[in-house]
């Protein structure tokens, strides 16, 4: 009984600390992207209108965000902020596997890895065939 | 200098869409992306793509917040929650790439009108919900012991524990996929169907079907929103405004929701809903080139809508919640 409430507890904390950290990733990239005019070699007003189909996620690269976080760049900021949301959710599943694993629930182990091979199907193989 | 105060009052102007599409979503039950979504489209003249977009990620962060406070009451049920997260996730996929190839083909005038149907169709639902606390017991079948799914949590209004034994896991799983299919189409949480599948299908308790939906969501518009990052259809600026604005007007709701005394006000909401999935429709509509009527004529039509179709549903479950009350 003990060891469920640990964990329960650890699920809550995370997916609090998730939704804070992302929020200032988040409003410290907007912040920069007022105060820099602009981000990822984009003008404000470009990144802010948003009828500019050229303007997207497709046209940030998930690799430059090190170099962003790094050199300030505010569009990198929001791009991880967006991305620790992402992810947010997903490392609940993990630990619910922990805690399967620990009950020895080899059932909910599977169907767990089922759920995380979902998650990163669409993240890792559907990016590549489309 | 004009043009930065002129983008920043832009930014503010979607922050508050975002906190009115959160308070509203939130003391409805439906969720702050059902109104977003609407709102960004019909009122900002936000390209649909980008609307739900925007909603998607933003619904991660209203699921991952409420999510938090009842995972440590221990309501939520994460076991089940996981076993149907197999389903929408797979949904969240097909949806989420239907998504992609309607926008791909200039199809988007079908999410308007899928969008409108499925706001309308949720509101029934939603409005007849919470009629009754707890489930009439059923009979325990084979996927009850199969899958586990047993369970009991502490009621504080009650001030018991209760019990409950879920059934048809497959019909639920069933369900689920196309609320996960939903979820990916129209960025939103489908959180109406998530409780469809586990309170009708399921049998389980009310408390422990909305806050288990509610951990669902997170991990639906996860899966979602990776297909939408890659093909672009996530505008950051867009974007971080929502996620602010819905995170702060999902509080501000679930503030007001324990003040509020008179359940009536929830019709106001209820009627605005209502006039959103209208407008929705028959924007689809315009844009299909199906139907072409004015923008005056279109809000006309959608507030006289909006109007029939409460009136009747309030008369339809107040009423005749007295009704039975009474015969009891």
């Amino acid at each position: 009984m003990q060891k469920e409430i640990d964990l329960d507890l650890i699920t809550s904390y995370i997916l609090r600390s998730g939704v804070y950290i992302s929020l200032f990733f988040i409003v410290f990239g907007t912040i920069l992207l007022f105060v820099r005019n602009g981000g990822l070699n984009q003008t404000l007003s470009s990144i802010s209108n948003f009828n500019n189909m050229n303007f997207n996620s497709k046209f940030i690269p998930l690799g430059g965000i090190p170099n962003g976080i790094v050199t300030l760049d505010g569009v990198y900021y929001i791009a991880t902020g967006l991305w620790v949301l992402i992810f947010t959710p997903i490392s609940v599943v993990f630990i619910a596997i922990i805690d399967f694993i620990k009950d020895k629930n080899r059932l909910y182990v599977a169907m767990s890895i089922i759920v995380l091979f979902n998650l990163f199907f669409a993240m890792l193989v559907i990016p590549r065939l489309t | 200098m004009t043009a930065i105060l002129y983008i920043a009052l832009r930014f503010i102007s979607i922050v508050a869409g975002g906190i009115a599409a959160g308070t509203i979503g939130s003391l409805t039950g439906l969720g702050g992306a059902t109104v977003l979504v609407p709102v960004l489209s019909l009122f900002y003249g936000i390209p649909i793509i980008y609307a739900t977009g925007a909603s998607l990620v933003s619904t991660i962060a209203t699921s991952a917040g409420s999510a938090s406070a009842y995972t440590r009451e221990k309501i939520t049920n994460v076991k089940i929650g996981i076993g149907l997260e197999i389903a929408t996730t797979a949904g969240a996929i097909v949806g989420s790439l239907t998504a992609v190839y309607i926008n791909n083909n200039n199809y988007s005038w079908l999410i308007y009108i899928i969008f409108g149907m499925v706001l309308l169709g949720s509101l029934i639902p939603t409005i007849q919900r919470g009629k009754y606390e707890e489930p009439l017991p059923r009979k325990a079948d084979w996927s009850t012991k199969l899958f586990q799914l047993a369970g009991s949590y502490y009621d504080q209004r009650l001030k018991k524990r209760i019990s409950y034994e879920g059934v048809r896991w497959w019909l639920a799983e069933i369900i689920m996929f196309f609320a996960g299919v939903i979820s990916g189409l129209l960025g939103i949480g489908s959180g109406a169907l998530k409780v469809l599948g586990m309170d009708w299908a399921m049998n389980l308790p009310m408390k422990v079907t909305t806050t288990t939906s509610n951990f669902m969501i997170g991990i639906t518009a996860a899966t979602g929103s990776s297909i939408y990052w890659y093909n672009g259809y996530i505008q950051v600026f867009i974007a971080a405004a929502t996620a602010l604005g819905v995170l702060i007007g999902s509080f501000i709701g679930a503030k007001i929701l324990v003040k509020i005394t008179n359940k009536n006000i929830r019709w106001i909401f209820f009627a605005i809903l209502s006039f959103l999935g209208i407008e929705m429709l028959l924007r689809g509509l315009q844009k299909s080139t199906v139907l072409n009527i004015t923008p005056l004529l279109e809000t006309v039509v959608s507030i006289l809508f909006a109007v029939v179709m409460i009136v009747a549903l309030y008369f339809y479950t107040v009423k005749g919640g007295e009704k039975n009350a009474k015969g009891n």
